[in-house]
């Protein structure tokens, strides 16, 4: 049918372009959100772009508190200027892409397209390369060169480099009278400054733009919903009026402002809630074309699945009973490592007075049991010095809470009751 | 024909200073691709383009065959109607370059094209007296080109050996300041260094002295100057130099060559060798050859050699375990035709006694001269003076920046920077631009707020709620432990309790380490690597004081 047939394509789009829908709405979220901090970052960039005046900027937030976002959305803002488009030139560095500074000059020559770059191979050594940036930047001034804004992602990293040299330098550009340009760093990284050297320190400008956001729940359950709608220049608008009303009684439905409380009160930034709702418009269909509290529910539930449950639920009834072993043997001696020779103790026990269907196991059997929880890191020596003792006798932890093997009990399949039985008991 | 426009240049070559064959192999910098410039040049004139050309005058048959070979290689890679563009090109510069240096006459006998290739060798050949000048018109010449897009950039090789670098130029001039308060912007920015430092006047006589001395006996020596950074070391020293340099153009002291470099700008400490070199003679060497060279150049006796002052910024940097370049730095000065002097510039006043072995230390001298932090009279008067006639502060706001930043560290940098944001926060926060006001004590206040700031008390009021929990759940474990440090199972049974207490729902063992691990990121706990899991340790990073008077206040 024509109407079946437009809602599916508005569906698709709404599935599909969901990925880019909530960028969007997370760029003006962000703004929204940090509004003081763009307008701040918006006019430091235009006094360099424009006004060829040098700076430096350091923006720390949390992880997933929308610093990226942040800085591309002012940019994006300023590159709206003929004037500034025509004019600025860009350098993005990323620390864990450039994790030295050979590579990070080598990065920005090419970015900068400098004249010792053919195609995009750059030719000469690291102290070329640096003597030759070094002077071009040198040569330009305050009102006749182009300005340069450098963005440099997880800026932390930058500092461990080899006597910060990548660093000094940008910095001391941007204190001296030479060609302007604007370093932006971006950190997770509270202490940021106690990481850079003094002489680096004393060229930093010490300007920082925290992303802190005290947003409270009420102001979540809005974003929630701004992040849902549909915008308004939608083409279909009855499909659109149907779509916010949905979204409308969503968030209005109890238990999904249960779980979206639980979410918030565990992280309140945009990335996690990100994936959830994308989870859950993920499952819109033609069948059901509108996110039920059901979706957001299984949404949450796939968000917080635990990965270790997954790998309990693959292994033998062997090594599970070794589990269950080490279990109360951290009981008895609370969290003391123990080792294997314990273990295998503590399993006869269990198989001499409990157990009707699991028999007793060879030696041989139960080390390869043991090396197999060894390499899934269920179990971890104490010490790496693997040489001096024997392997039976090795000190080793469980790498595994209690809640999260009883839980993986429960669901285990075909699981002998003795089994479960014994877990669930205090004694031995 | 162009044999004898060979030997025309080669003659120019010899008349213009003596190169020695060595020299004009060492001329030869990194390999780029080389001339695009007469890409239709065919085999039989090649040969003779790479003594033209290249100042590495090859005569080997088989070295010109194959330089001709990748010449006509990347030949084919490149613009072919480059050609054109380049003859516009260089008329302009033809006319920019008369004024400039004396080499001039001499290329306008040859053709066009072997024009740029002579007159490029021949200003990387310069020694660089006056560097700057030649290399600004170089790079006047090359902006244009690199304002179209990347496409053209190939056409690079057409200045190939001696490629100077550039950052291109705007198409619009910068805007001017509009209004007082930008105008006291620009000039509270520290790169707006004032000629004549303020409140520095002692130790600008005194460095003048030792230097002016140096140079009139014609003899060396070295100096040591130390300061915490933002005294105005490097500044004072510019400044020396540059008077001296008047001085020095009014005939009132025999000329001498300044050579400046740094230890921070170079990636090994034995460039440094490979810097003097290129500065003092043009010459681009490897580090154990420009050590050669230069050794041999401070040793042997020259009637005419005049005194060369160098000035090595962040010496600290130049140390090697065996440290030779230092002992290399300060040995050079005391051989008795060398006339070098060597002022070198660090923050520690008691260098020299804790890194230097002995002879080394004993070589560089006891001329020293410590550059105390500024006082806050000191940075008000700095302030003052660098804002001159613009009246833009109030009184009591210079006096409290000054004083603030006197207490803390006495570093000028980052008293500039402090006024100039409070500038910016006059101008944003005023109602309509044309009546700003002067930066009065708010915008001052909040400016230092900025900057002065710790942002850990509201980085844990903003956190979640389950963070919080943690962080209590930390302290709460080590109060039970009377220890610093305990693993994230530990904490996490606390955490449970707590929750419980809170009448919040349990959290899994999964979000527990995503919310550590959050805690972690920010630094508000030190935490061991992720991969132990639930082993791993936990340890604060914040003081117990602040995380309860941060979780008390709201």
């Amino acid at each position: 049918m024509f109407l079946t047939q437009s809602k599916s394509s508005h569906l698709a789009y709404i599935t599909r372009g969901s990925a880019v829908l909530f960028l969007q709405r997370c760029i003006m979220g962000a703004v929204v959100t940090h509004a003081v901090c763009f307008r701040h970052l918006l006019e430091l960039l235009r006094r360099t772009a424009v006004h060829g005046e040098s700076n430096s900027v350091l923006i720390v937030g949390p992880r997933g508190a929308g610093k990226t976002t942040l800085l591309n959305c002012a940019l994006r803002e300023l590159l709206e200027e003929k004037e500034v488009k025509r004019n600025l030139l860009q350098v993005y560095l990323n620390g864990l892409l450039q994790t030295d500074d050979k590579i990070a000059l080598k990065e920005i020559t090419r970015q900068l397209s400098l004249e010792n770059v053919v195609g995009d191979k750059v030719f000469g050594s690291f102290a070329e390369n640096l003597a030759f940036l070094l002077e071009a930047l040198k040569k330009g001034d305050r009102s006749s060169s182009r300005p340069v804004l450098f963005v440099l992602d997880e800026f932390d990293l930058f500092a461990h480099h080899r006597n910060q040299t990548l660093l000094y330098n940008l910095l001391d550009v941007s204190q001296s009278a030479q060609t302007p340009v604007a370093v932006v760093g971006l950190t997770c990284r509270l202490d940021v400054l106690e990481l850079l050297e003094k002489r680096v320190k004393s060229r930093f400008s010490h300007r920082q733009i925290h992303l802190l956001s005290g947003m409270t729940f009420p102001q979540y359950l809005q974003r929630v919903q701004t992040q849902l709608r549909l915008p308004d220049g939608f083409p279909d608008a009855r499909f659109s009026h149907e779509w916010n009303g949905s979204v409308q009684t969503l968030c209005e439905d109890k238990s999904v402002e249960e779980v979206l409380q639980r979410h918030f009160n565990s992280s309140k930034d945009f990335r996690s809630l990100h994936m959830l709702l994308m989870l859950s418009v993920s499952r819109v269909s033609t069948a059901n074309p509108a996110i039920r509290p059901a979706d957001l529910l299984e949404a949450s539930r796939m968000c917080s699945a635990d990965p270790k449950a997954n790998i309990l639920h693959g292994l033998s009834i062997l090594e599970l009973c070794l589990i269950i072993a080490m279990k109360h043997l951290n009981d008895i001696y609370d969290g003391e490592p123990f080792n294997l020779q314990m273990v295998h103790n503590e399993f006869k026990k269990f198989l001499q007075r409990k157990s009707h269907s699991i028999y007793n196991f060879e030696q041989p059997v139960i080390m390869k049991a043991f090396e197999h929880l060894q390499q899934l890191e269920l179990i971890r020596p104490v010490d790496a010095s693997a040489a001096k003792t024997q392997r039976e006798y090795q000190l080793m932890r469980l790498m595994l809470d209690q809640s999260q093997i009883m839980e993986a009990l429960q669901k285990y399949p075909q699981c002998p009751t003795d089994v479960k039985q014994w877990a669930m008991s205090a004694f031995g | 024909m162009s044999c004898l426009k060979s030997h025309q240049i080669s003659l120019s070559f010899s008349v213009s200073r003596a190169t020695t064959p060595s020299r004009r192999k060492d001329l030869k910098a990194i390999k780029e691709p080389s001339l695009g410039v007469l890409p239709e040049v065919d085999n039989e004139n090649s040969p003779m383009l790479p003594t033209a050309m290249t100042p590495r005058s090859s005569k080997r048959k088989s070295a010109q065959l194959v330089s001709s070979r990748i010449r006509r290689q990347l030949g084919t890679q490149l613009d072919f109607n480059s050609d054109g563009e380049d003859d516009e090109e260089f008329l302009p510069s033809k006319k920019e370059l008369q004024s400039s240096s004396e080499d001039e006459e001499e290329e306008e006998k040859v053709d066009s094209d072997e024009e740029v290739a002579v007159k490029k060798s021949k200003r990387g050949a310069s020694g660089s007296r006056t560097p700057r000048s030649t290399q600004k018109t170089r790079s006047s010449t090359r902006t244009p080109r690199k304002t179209p897009s990347k496409k053209t950039t190939p056409n690079t090789p057409r200045t190939p050996r001696h490629i100077t670098p550039s950052i291109p130029s705007r198409s619009l001039p910068a805007r001017q300041p509009a209004n007082v308060l930008e105008e006291a912007s620009t000039r509270l920015h520290v790169s707006a260094v004032p000629d004549s430092l303020p409140c520095r006047e002692q130790e600008f006589q005194d460095v003048y002295s030792f230097v002016e001395s140096k140079i009139m006996d014609g003899t060396g020596g070295c100096m040591y100057i130390s300061g915490v950074p933002g005294t105005g070391k490097t500044a004072t020293v510019h400044e020396v130099m540059r008077c001296l340099q008047h001085a020095s153009d009014m005939d009132e002291i025999p000329p001498f060559h300044f050579i400046e470099i740094n230890g921070m700008k170079m990636t090994d400490p034995h460039q440094a060798y490979v810097q003097i070199l290129q500065k003092m003679t043009g010459q681009k060497a490897t580090a154990d050859h420009a050590a050669a060279l230069l050794e041999k150049r401070f040793s042997s006796p020259a009637p005419r050699k005049e005194t060369t002052v160098l000035l090595v910024d962040e010496l600290d940097l130049l140390w090697t375990r065996k440290q030779n370049v230092m002992y290399n730095l300060f040995d050079w000065p005391t051989r008795r035709h060398a006339r070098l002097v060597v002022l070198t510039i660090a923050n520690t006043m008691d260098l020299p006694e804790r890194i230097m072995i002995n002879r080394v230390a004993s070589r560089l001298g006891l001329t020293r001269m410590s550059f105390q932090p500024y006082s806050f009279k000191q940075l008000q008067q700095i302030i003052m003076s660098r804002l001159n006639k613009v009246k833009a502060f109030e009184e009591d706001a210079l006096q409290l920046v000054s004083r603030k930043v006197a207490a803390l560290s006495g570093d000028a940098r980052r008293c500039l920077d402090i006024c100039r944001r409070a500038t910016e926060i006059c101008e944003h926060s005023a109602p309509n631009p044309s009546s700003t006001g002067l930066v009065g004590m708010t915008h001052v206040m909040e400016a230092l707020n900025e900057m002065f700031s710790s942002a850990y008390v509201t980085a844990i009021k903003c956190a979640s709620v389950q963070e919080q929990l943690f962080l209590r759940a930390v302290i709460a474990e080590f109060r039970r432990l009377g220890l610093e440090e305990s693993t994230f199972q530990q904490v996490f049974v606390q955490h449970q309790a707590l929750c419980r207490v809170e009448g919040l729902q349990p959290i899994t063992v999964l979000e527990g380490l995503a919310v550590c691990q959050r805690l972690g990121a920010c630094r508000l706990l030190l935490l061991e690597p992720s991969r132990l899991g639930v082993q791993q340790r936990v340890r604060l990073n914040v003081s117990q004081d602040d995380i309860l008077y941060a979780l008390k206040a709201d």
